[in-house]
């Protein structure tokens, strides 16, 4: 980032210079979402999120939950191998007469969840670990840099298949997985900028009027290093569930869940008789959800670095 | 940093970077459970299992295990691999030749398609074919592999029945000797026209699949660093000195904007290299990508460890290479000012 300016606040500030800088604070913040709405594909890429979250957290209404557990695909041993449109499957069925929507609509909230712990866990740790070694540098920072760029000679979706092949095939392990391929992309990024914004001249004002280092990190540096953080944090929410489907798809979750990569590759098996839609659609979901974050993530790059805009 | 002393420390971390990710390999597969289970049978006495424990020195401490297992990938023993039924050393070529043959393949595609989608989307800056090449680029980085390869599959195979599946035609491949193991090269040394298009044809739609992601990053970089040198001073001076707009952007502004690109296409090859896992499986190509991914399945852990390490070291050298020949031509740019 080139900006310079420093919105955190000491003590010796007075009532009146706290507000102006909350008010600048809050401009700010007002530019960068006028700057992400005045783009047409970042406004396409979050209308797909809101309806995407929305099928998540609205799935029980609009497909009724499987009994006992939604997570699991029914079946309609009655209704096998039926076309799209077929009544009361209007996705048509499966091999094994799952229902190809209940399976889209229910797959959002495994999409969902993966996305979110995987997203979630690997920023905390990444963000915890670039800092330590960005702050602290000397030999602390070149051990765990060893241990970042082991890590990254391994390619991500191979190491990840293979820590979920030791554990077995679950979704939970593909969870887990993800989470441990993944931290080290953040823990890199945060280094860099943390040894960035440690040189300012703020950060050595803050030292010399004696701010505890802890604070100096919560409120100087931190604040000021983690925007690179969100940008890769939103288009890994489109990464993580394709590497993640995709690990499905090879046979590491469990088998019959209404999850897409699952689906995708129970579908397989008919198209050789003609029967396109039980992998067409899972797919589909999968590809709109990577495609919204991604879109929603090069536009965020674009408010926050006005340079790269039209790239 | 001189660039020779650059490149000396790159290579010098290269094999701890190596011993790093053997480290993982192996802790990562005893984590799993001790790999004993494919020698044992039910039949077999305590005392037996405990035989065969010693023989494969599996009663040892695991770091002594590490360094039985380090010096046998020196030797070059692999292991066996339950899923091929024979040595993994055995089967490891034949797989790689396939694997190798589609990469390539692919590559080029992308190669191709990228640089020319780029350069069209790159001087027709915010015009309708630079929008097009823009949904191409976002598409591709979001598009499942695995799903994109069916949709072709469903079209071109179940459909129209146009495009075949597998590697070769079993008759036409079998009527040709394999010395390389890369089929299409086989047909050309053997002289087979047949054989040949016969290669091309089952490659075509893999290829595709495959090389779609790798295009679109390509292009993307190749657009973007192509609308940076047409802003330059020299390219108004080209122009300026009269030449037709068409040499400008070939002969000027492309030849520059292809330094950043050839970095781009050599990071693609990670890319390219994992997405071979789901491509093979559905195109049902003999290659390493599936043979790992049935080995995944079935436990079967001397393929496991081989695929990760050979993956990893293929991986860091094609890194080493784009750093070095970024720092090569990085060094040339700023001499150059």
């Amino acid at each position: 980032m080139t900006e310079s300016y420093k919105p955190s606040l000491q003590p010796w500030q007075s009532g009146e210079a706290r507000e102006s800088a909350l008010r600048v604070r809050l401009n700010r913040f007002m530019g960068l979402i006028q700057r992400l709405v005045s783009n047409p594909t970042t406004v396409m890429g979050l209308a797909v999120i809101v309806s995407m979250i929305g099928i998540a957290i609205f799935a029980p209404w609009i497909a009724e939950p499987n009994f006992p557990d939604p997570y699991q695909m029914p079946r309609d041993w009655g209704a096998v191998r039926k076309p799209p449109g077929t009544p009361g499957h209007i996705l048509g069925t499966t091999n094994v007469g799952g229902d190809v929507f209940y399976g889209v609509i229910w797959g959002s909230r495994k999409s969902l969840q993966l996305s979110l712990m995987v997203v979630g866990s690997t920023v905390v740790i990444g963000t915890i670990i670039g800092s330590l070694a960005g702050l602290l540098g000397g030999w602390v920072d070149e051990v765990l840099m060893r241990i970042v760029d082991v890590f990254l000679s391994i390619p991500e979706l191979i190491f990840a298949l293979a820590i979920a092949a030791v554990l077995g095939p679950s979704f939970t392990n593909i969870v887990f997985a993800l989470s441990v391929v993944l931290w080290v992309k953040y823990a890199r990024i945060m280094r860099a900028q943390v040894i960035q914004t440690k040189q300012n001249e703020y950060v050595d004002a803050a030292r010399v009027i004696g701010d505890s280092k802890l604070n100096i990190y919560l409120r100087d540096i931190l604040p000021n290093s983690i925007t690179p953080v969100t940008v890769q944090a939103t288009l890994d929410m489109g990464n993580v569930v394709l590497i993640g489907a995709t690990l499905s798809f090879i046979g590491l979750s469990e088998a019959g869940i209404a999850e897409w990569g699952v689906l995708v590759s129970e579908g397989q098996a008919g198209i050789a008789s003609g029967r396109w839609w039980a992998s067409t659609f899972p797919g589909l979901m999968i590809f709109l959800w990577a495609l919204a974050f991604n879109l929603v993530g090069d536009g965020l790059r674009d408010a926050l670095d006005p340079r790269t805009e039209g790239r | 940093m001189q660039l020779r002393d650059y490149i000396l420390r790159r290579v010098i971390i290269l094999p701890i970077l190596i011993l790093g990710v053997s480290i993982i390999v192996f802790v990562l597969t005893r984590v799993g459970g001790s790999p004993i289970g494919i020698y044992l049978s039910h039949e077999m006495t305590p005392d037996e299992v405990a035989q065969i424990e010693a023989r494969f020195n599996l009663d040892q401490p695991v770091w002594v295990q590490y360094i039985y297992w380090a010096r046998g990938i020196f030797q070059g023993d692999f292991g066996w691999s339950g899923v091929a039924a024979a040595p993994v050393t055995d089967v490891f070529p034949n797989k790689l030749a396939a694997t190798m043959e589609l990469a390539i393949a692919s590559g080029l595609v992308a190669v191709f398609l990228g640089i020319s989608l780029g350069t069209y989307a790159g001087a027709r800056r915010n015009r309708l074919p630079d929008h097009a090449t823009r949904i191409v680029a976002v598409s591709g980085a979001s598009l499942p592999q695995f799903w994109f390869g069916i949709l072709l599959l469903i079209v071109f195979w179940a459909n129209l029945g146009l495009a075949p599946i597998g590697r070769s035609d079993a008759s036409i491949w079998s009527s040709i000797s394999h010395p390389t193991g890369i089929y299409t090269v086989d047909a050309i040394l053997a002289g087979s026209i047949s054989a040949f298009w016969d290669a091309i044809w089952h490659l075509i739609l893999p290829a595709l699949t495959l090389g779609y992601g790798a295009t679109a990053i390509i292009a993307r970089m190749m657009r973007s660093s192509l609308v940076e040198e047409l802003q330059q001073d020299y390219v108004d001076a080209a122009r300026a000195k009269g030449l037709a707009e068409r040499i400008v952007l070939r002969r000027h502004a492309r030849r520059n904007a292809l330094v950043p690109t050839v970095t781009v296409i050599g990071l693609t090859f990670g890319f390219l290299l994992q997405g071979t896992i789901t491509v093979e499986i559905i195109f049902r190509w003999p290659g390493l990508g599936r043979w790992m991914a049935d080995s995944v399945l079935r436990g079967d852990q001397a393929t496991l460890m081989t695929y990760v390490l050979f993956t990893s070291v293929l991986f860091l050298l094609v890194n080493l290479v784009v750093d070095v020949i970024y720092a090569y031509l990085d060094r040339r740019v700023t001499l150059g000012k």
